[in-house]
């Protein structure tokens, strides 16, 4: 599978503060990528990078398998934390004039930004001045403006931060959908449940390092799967198994968490003994638990 | 990648140009600007007209001869008035009804002229109805010492028709060698283009710099730079905002400019002894000249602004530095008097060499004095380098002033852009 983006054991500060450190990563073709962290773990200046709006200052960075140079910027679609346009600009003109930046034709421009405006429900605001949009219509047109010209590699900082669950929903479909294509898309957030859904892999950084990273899949198997789910009817008396860390125990429900590389099945057949189980459910633990557990507990995330 | 910097360049350029010349702004500058100018050269015509000397007059003399040869005086000078009267000998009940005619402006004033036997001056004065009228004094004085010329010409013998033709108001024409041509010169209309000059070039930058700076800020407040800057190099998202709304300045001022071509060959101007424009004493080279300094002063200044721009987080800001940036300009016009004098001592030739006082310095000194060519094209050369060097550095600030919040980038890292840019 073609690499696009590899960052190759860069460094960046401002002043004394290193912002990243020593990190490494690679996206490949056909991939969701999530760039996680709390606030201020180097996201933001991480993808700053990737697309040369800052230089770092140890490491290399690499786009399409070349060093970076501008002429690469053209594959790709960058989308700022910051949203931006034109305030007193129409919206087509807006958009014809991000693409045609791109590289894109005036004439293909325009088509390609009619089809997507329907795509995303805002024909109606096509002749509109930008300022007279909500926030909402101004971010969708950002999206477009992002994606005109059929980039290889899509970055995205913060895309579903300010959207409503149904605008979120859209913008989601769309990801995957490119990514279908065969594009690259990453993204940054600091919500796990749209990484747990959308993405195949992820880098977790904080305070600037690579505190994990790798496929979903892969990060999901290293941590146990040590939490028990239990639907019964009869007595609890089995909560009182040796394999159990800790429990809380509802009428007919049960949370559980196993102790170190205890015997779930054996817990299972004693359960089994006294009790009728309609449920008995091993669950893995959820990246916002693992985010959790690795990045301390913090809570500014 | 050359390719890709004027395809951008130009891009940025179409947008800027685009969307200023369909505002509403650029439309009613472009009309009012020539309005105002008009009203101004209405007035101008209005005031000028005042200035003609005295209409009605009333004379007061114990000699009659003198008061005589006074009116004549009067009506052979330069501004003839309509009506003199002449009281001669005068009596007081003649005083007391020309005081009444000034009390009821029938008359503008009138003029007492008392000779003593014995004594060659006499005793002249001047009243008159309005405050202060110096054209009508000059008038007076002239006629008087006329008058006692002519009266001492006559008691010589001398026919009156000689006197007259010996009293004759002697015209001098000035003239200019301007190369190896001698041009007719006005001392005021001389230095019309170069005036102007001063003033297009102060009109444009202050309105269209101040643009750059304000659509420079705009971009970084609205954020939408960084998306700008992770496709298109700062240079050419610099040069193409300079070509753009540079373009937008030269079309109003085409505009300008070829209604100034109408006006002065239309009947109104004629009426002012305008007969096209080279009665304002502009020749084609100085035209030449004034588009090169124009365009020399219009980007080097708005290249600043741009840089400037750059530093400022707020729109507020760009009031505060619009002083620092029209400064140079002001400068220029405190030394003009200097320069016209001295056209060619050593100060004025450094400052016309110098890029920011190049513009308005160097012209003028064509005006006044054709420099050494040498001095001419080096003034050119070191203006458009120093625009180039402007654009450069104010590409800098730009890429820098956006990403670093309250962040100054070091030496180090100017140059590691610089390298990517």
């Amino acid at each position: 599978m073609e690499t696009l983006v590899e960052l190759d054991h860069v460094s960046k500060s401002y002043e004394e503060k290193a912002a990243v450190h020593d990190l490494s990563l690679k996206i490949e073709a056909g991939t969701m990528f999530g760039l996680l962290g709390p606030n201020g773990a180097g996201k933001t200046s991480t993808i700053r990078m990737m697309i040369g709006i800052t230089m770092p200052d140890a490491g290399k960075v690499s786009l399409f398998g070349k060093p970076f140079g501008n002429d690469a910027l053209k594959r790709v679609g960058y989308l700022p934390e910051e949203r931006g346009l034109y305030k007193k600009m129409k919206v087509i003109d807006q958009l014809v004039f991000l693409a045609e930046l791109r590289g894109l034709g005036a004439l293909e421009a325009k088509r390609r930004a009619k089809l997507w405006c329907e795509k995303l429900q805002i024909a109606d605001s096509i002749d509109k001045k930008t300022e007279e949009l909500s926030k909402g219509m101004q971010q969708k047109i950002q999206f477009i403006s992002t994606l005109l010209h059929d980039p290889e590699l899509i970055i995205m900082d913060e895309p579903f931060s300010g959207l409503d669950p149904v605008n979120a929903v859209l913008l989601q479909d769309t990801l995957l959908e490119l990514k279908k294509h065969g594009n690259a898309v990453l993204f940054s957030t600091h919500r796990m449940d749209q990484v747990e859904k959308l993405c195949d892999s992820i880098c977790l950084i904080d305070k600037g390092k690579a505190v994990l990273a790798g496929g979903m899949r892969e990060i999901k198997s290293r941590y146990e799967r040590n939490q028990v789910i239990v639907q019964f009817e009869g007595s609890d008396a089995f909560l009182q198994h040796p394999a159990i860390a800790e429990s809380k125990s509802y009428p007919g429900h049960a949370e559980i968490k196993l102790k170190p590389h205890a015997d779930a099945q054996d817990l299972l057949r004693t359960a089994a003994a006294t009790a009728t189980i309609t449920k008995f459910e091993l669950v893995e633990p959820s990246l916002e638990e693992i985010f959790i557990e690795t990045v301390g507990g913090r809570a500014d995330a | 990648m050359l390719n890709n910097l004027l395809r951008n360049t130009l891009l940025i350029a179409k947008r800027e140009y685009l969307e200023r010349i369909r505002s509403r702004v650029f439309r009613i500058t472009t009309l009012l600007v020539p309005i105002g100018f008009t009203g101004m050269a209405f007035l101008g015509a209005m005031s000028g007209r005042k200035l003609e000397g005295v209409q009605n007059l009333a004379i007061l003399s114990n000699n009659p001869a003198l008061a005589q040869q006074v009116k004549v005086a009067l009506n052979d000078g330069a501004m003839p008035p309509k009506l003199v009267e002449v009281y001669a000998p005068a009596t007081d009940a003649d005083l007391a009804q020309v005081k009444e005619q000034v009390a009821s402006h029938q008359i503008g004033g009138y003029l007492t002229v008392e000779t003593t036997p014995g004594v060659a001056e006499p005793d002249a004065t001047w009243i008159s109805g309005s405050s202060i009228n110096l054209v009508g004094k000059a008038q007076m004085e002239s006629a008087v010492r006329s008058a006692l010329i002519r009266e001492q010409l006559a008691a010589k013998g001398v026919p009156q028709e000689q006197v007259s033709g010996l009293m004759k108001e002697v015209k001098l024409e000035t003239k200019q060698l301007k190369g190896s041509a001698v041009v007719s010169s006005d001392s005021e209309r001389s230095f019309f283009g170069a005036y102007g000059l001063i003033i297009v070039l102060y009109a444009s930058v202050l309105i269209y710099g101040i643009n750059i700076a304000r659509s420079v800020v705009e971009e970084k407040t609205s954020r939408i730079f960084e998306v700008l800057l992770s496709t298109a190099s700062s240079d050419s998202l610099m040069l193409g905002k300079l070509l753009g709304v540079g373009a937008v300045g030269l079309t109003q001022m085409a505009i300008w400019g070829a209604l100034l071509v109408f006006y002065a060959g239309s009947a109104f101007a004629a009426t002012q002894g305008i007969h096209g424009l080279g009665s304002l004493g502009i020749t084609r080279a100085e035209l030449g000249f004034f588009v090169i300094f124009f365009l020399g002063g219009f980007y080097l200044y708005s290249a600043l602004a741009a840089a400037l721009g750059s530093t400022v987080s707020g729109e507020q800001e760009v009031q505060q530095f619009s002083f620092i940036l029209i400064s140079p300009l002001v400068v220029s016009v405190v030394l003009l008097p200097y320069v016209l004098g001295n056209p060619n001592s050593t100060g004025a030739v450094v400052l016309s060499l110098l890029p920011p006082f190049t513009p308005i310095i160097m012209y003028m000194r064509i005006c006044a004095q054709m420099p050494p060519l040498w001095q001419v094209w080096l003034s050119v050369v070191l203006l458009a380098a120093s625009v180039w060097g402007m654009v450069w550095l104010s590409a800098r600030i730009y890429r820098i002033g956006v990403l670093m919040y309250g962040k100054r980038a070091t030496l180090p890292e100017m140059i590691r852009w610089l390298r990517y840019s």
